[in-house]
């Protein structure tokens, strides 16, 4: 069979963890093979902050995240097919995925309104009135050329209850329909619709199954990572992947801390997005096992260890912490060094979370990996419940230890 | 630090060998890398590992990392590790050539140190003593430089006489000073725009055992940054040709800036053996690319692509034609225009990656042409690009910003 023949996504299991919903999968697509579980670094206007793609290369990323809504501002769809997609534009020759828009339009626009038609909004520009629709949203991603694309879907605050949560669940599936019928690259571009349902398990249960009827080559949870509690986050993680098939990717969008990641691909997740390792890194913050170092602060101005002794990016292989310390939020170029970091961490921390499912030692992993994480502060019981739904038990916190024995 | 001349020509200046402590032998005229915070602007150092594989000399400026000297009193390998290129030979300055260093602070027995944090006045005592904790390869002595072709006789007497006390006590720990006995001292030139100045500075300097100082720094001719792109050649050539007159040819000279092409090969012509790169700095920062040619050939060709110039917005060709360097093998106009428009830090680290190259490659070509006895042949071409008039090199401030009328036609185009 010809390379053309073959969808533009294809996706085997590889290996299963035999305690934990973990699995490690291949994931193959026009622009390249992506090893899952993963995380995708965000590209939001074309380009990784700071980070040319030959570095991103380096750290083996395998796959990008663009913004559909900031991408179809500037430079604008005319510009992308006149340059032949978004991968020519930037000269990334690997797997992207594109957001529908959507979620943007909401957050970063305040007059946003949503009906059956689409997400009405004021142009930033002139204050006409725009309408995006899930058509304009395909038609983007199409110009785009993404890998992996999402539908547009309702998005209602995380925290939102009662019937508009219902509404926006059930318009999504809805949308999906319209989502396919406007896609005219189907044979390069796989579709990924949008799980929703709020914080409501039937809800989540019924959008799921109504999705799997549709013809599609992968699924994203959505309508999570919002400011929801985190029990009620990692609940609906799981029943979302009870029920999604196993045969295909599951994607959940925007959750990226360290911890978060570990739960998740235990709840059995593929697929990760997440700015902040990258905007943390703006900030003067260096990713490191035990949680956040924020290099700005006094202890560190003499330190000549480099951030992560295990690390070997091109950050620690060079640099010193006190290096780091004086040039942190000053110097641009730390922007580039400590995002440099932090994203080999995250693609690090998901190469040794597929290695350990590969050769099924996945839960020793996570207990070691939240040993090391929480350090002696207490486990959050919400991770503790997460991981004990899935026949990983932690072992009893340190300090509850002492606190009963004194 | 070693310093031998190979050849010495009437119109064509000079070419030499630099050695600095251990490291490979450097050609001259030489191309300091000018740096920030320790860092070549927006580059890390397995970036700039892209941009050439060659051993460089960083040129670190106090201003910038004055902040580090106690970390460094603390670091016991040497500084061109501490930020980032250990296999990098070092040469400290105290201002930055990219920046316009503010007029003023001057004093009897201080000199004003810009930095993030605010001014800072330098004894020479003090001044010493932060040299000590950087311990550099190569150093410059403190000097009055405040100083341009507008300045007053008077003031700058003072600078010279100032610059004299200072060296006093600098030469005096230079001999003294064991963390020291490895690094070369530069003797700073000063005295403006008057000759007779210059004269008693450069005989102030040579009164110095010989051996004290390694070679000399030019100062006080402009106050850096982008002014240093417009300075007027016919006032500048003849006191620098005055103060080379009267210095020995054994000793290297140094004269940090960011001239223009035309000037530096003028320069050089003189007898200026060492720049820096804050032109290509300036370039990148105000959105230019260099597109000057210096392999001679019948084409026109333009100082610079602006790119903030809408009419690139879909030209998916690189910032020049025939540029082997990272940013246009790879990446086109239209992308790096995308970038300005988006305000992305990539956009600064690409036309730093190109601009550097460039002025590299325009240094090979210039040793090139000095071998072969051609400088006035380049010095020509450089300065018409084979055009009717000379070629306008002077930076102006681009303050651009973007409008939100010029963005996103396309995202409304498509969502109605």
């Amino acid at each position: 069979m010809s390379s053309s023949k073959l969808p533009p996504l294809t996706y085997k299991v590889v290996a299963e963890c035999s305690v934990s919903k973990a699995r490690a999968g291949l994931m193959t697509l026009r622009h390249s093979e992506v090893r899952t579980p993963v995380f995708m670094p965000v590209g939001t206007q074309g380009t990784m902050k700071g980070v040319l793609p030959d570095q991103l290369i380096e750290l083996d990323c395998q796959i990008l995240l663009g913004n559909t809504y900031h991408l179809g501002l500037r430079p604008g769809i005319e510009t992308l097919k006149k340059a032949g997609g978004l991968h020519k534009f930037m000269s990334w020759p690997r797997a992207i995925l594109t957001d529908s828009g959507g979620f943007q339009m909401v957050s970063l626009l305040q007059l946003a309104e949503i009906d059956e038609h689409g997400v009405n909004f004021r142009s930033p520009f002139d204050n006409s009135e725009c309408m995006l629709t899930p058509e304009h949203s395909i038609q983007i991603q199409n110009a785009i050329g993404a890998d992996i694309m999402m539908q547009l879907d309702d998005v209602v605050k995380t925290t939102t209850t009662g019937p508009r949560v219902e509404e926006a669940m059930e318009r999504t599936i809805r949308w999906v329909d319209r989502c396919i019928k406007a896609h005219a690259r189907d044979d390069e571009q796989s579709l990924f619709p949008i799980v929703q349902g709020g914080l409501e398990i039937p809800l989540r249960e019924r959008c799921v199954s109504a999705l799997m009827e549709k013809q599609v080559r992968g699924f994203a949870v959505g309508g999570l990572s919002g400011g929801e509690s985190k029990h009620d986050f990692w609940r609906m993680v799981h029943v979302c992947t009870d029920h999604l098939p196993r045969d295909k990717p599951r994607y959940l969008m925007g959750v990226g801390f360290a911890a978060d990641l570990v739960v998740c691909v235990a709840l059995g997740i593929d697929m990760f997005d997440c700015v902040f390792p990258t905007r943390t890194a703006r900030f003067g913050c260096a990713l490191v096992d035990s949680g956040q170092m924020n290099l700005k602060h006094q202890k560190y101005k003499h330190d000549m260890e480099p951030i992560d002794k295990q690390c070997n990016c091109n950050t620690c292989k060079r640099y010193t912490r006190s290096y780091l310390h004086h040039i942190a939020t000053n110097e641009s170029v730390s922007c580039s060094l400590l995002s440099v970091h932090n994203v080999a961490y995250q693609l690090r921390l998901m190469r040794s979370m597929r290695e350990a499912v590969l050769v099924d030692a996945f839960p020793q992993f996570v207990k070691d990996f939240m040993a090391r994480h929480f350090g002696s502060d207490p486990i959050p019981s919400w991770i503790r419940e997460a991981l004990s739904a899935v026949n990983i038990e932690l072992p009893p916190d340190a300090s509850e230890d002492q606190a009963v024995n004194s | 630090m070693k310093f031998i001349i190979k050849s010495i020509s009437k119109n064509s200046g000079r070419l030499g060998h630099l050695r600095i402590k251990e490291s490979s032998e450097l050609q001259t005229p030489l191309l300091l890398q000018t740096t920030k915070g320790g860092s070549i602007p927006y580059l890390s150092a397995d970036v700039f590992g892209l941009v050439s594989r060659e051993q460089q000399v960083l040129q670190l400026t106090l201003c910038t990392m004055d902040q580090m000297a106690e970390s460094l009193d603390q670091w016991n390998r040497s500084l061109g590790d501490y930020v980032g290129y250990p296999d990098y030979n070092t040469l400290l300055l105290l201002r930055d050539p990219c920046e316009v260093t503010p007029s003023g602070g001057n004093d009897r027995d201080v000199v004003p140190l810009f930095t993030r944090r605010g001014k800072e006045s330098l004894t020479a005592e003090r001044y010493m003593q932060l040299v000590t904790s950087f311990a550099p390869d190569v150093y410059q002595g403190l000097c009055d430089a405040d100083t341009n072709p507008e300045s007053t006789k008077k003031r700058v007497q003072k600078s010279v006489d100032r610059t004299e006390r200072f060296m006093q006590h600098c030469f005096k720990q230079h001999r003294e000073l064991e963390r020291l006995k490895d690094s070369t001292l530069l003797a700073p030139i000063v005295g403006g725009y008057n000759t007779f100045a210059r004269t008693q500075s450069i005989k102030h300097a040579r009164e110095q055992p010989k051996g004290t100082y390694g070679g000399y720094i030019f100062e006080g001719f402009h106050t850096n940054g982008i002014a240093a792109t417009s300075l007027n050649p016919s006032q500048l050539l003849p006191i620098v040709d005055h103060c080379v007159q009267q210095i020995e040819d054994e000793l290297p000279r140094l004269m940090p800036g960011a001239f223009t092409p035309v000037l530096m090969l003028e320069l050089i012509r003189l007898g200026v053996d060492i720049f820096d790169t804050s032109y290509a700095y300036c370039a990148a920062v105000n959105y230019k690319a260099l597109t000057f040619s210096y392999c001679i050939d019948k084409e026109e060709h333009s100082a610079f692509l602006d790119v903030t110039d809408e009419a690139i917005k879909e030209q998916f060709t690189p910032l020049l034609e025939g540029c082997n360097c990272l940013a246009c093998q790879k990446h086109t106009r239209a992308y790096i225009h995308h970038l300005y428009k988006t305000n992305e830090l990539l956009g600064p680290i690409l036309l730093m990656i190109h601009n550097l190259h460039h002025y590299m490659g325009f240094f090979d070509v210039i040793r090139d042409s000095i071998s072969a006895d051609q400088l006035p042949a380049l010095l020509d071409y450089v300065r018409h690009q084979n055009m009717s008039t000379d070629i306008n090199y002077c930076i102006e401030p681009n303050n651009k910003t973007v409008g939100k009328a010029a963005m996103g036609k396309g995202f409304i185009t498509a969502a109605n």
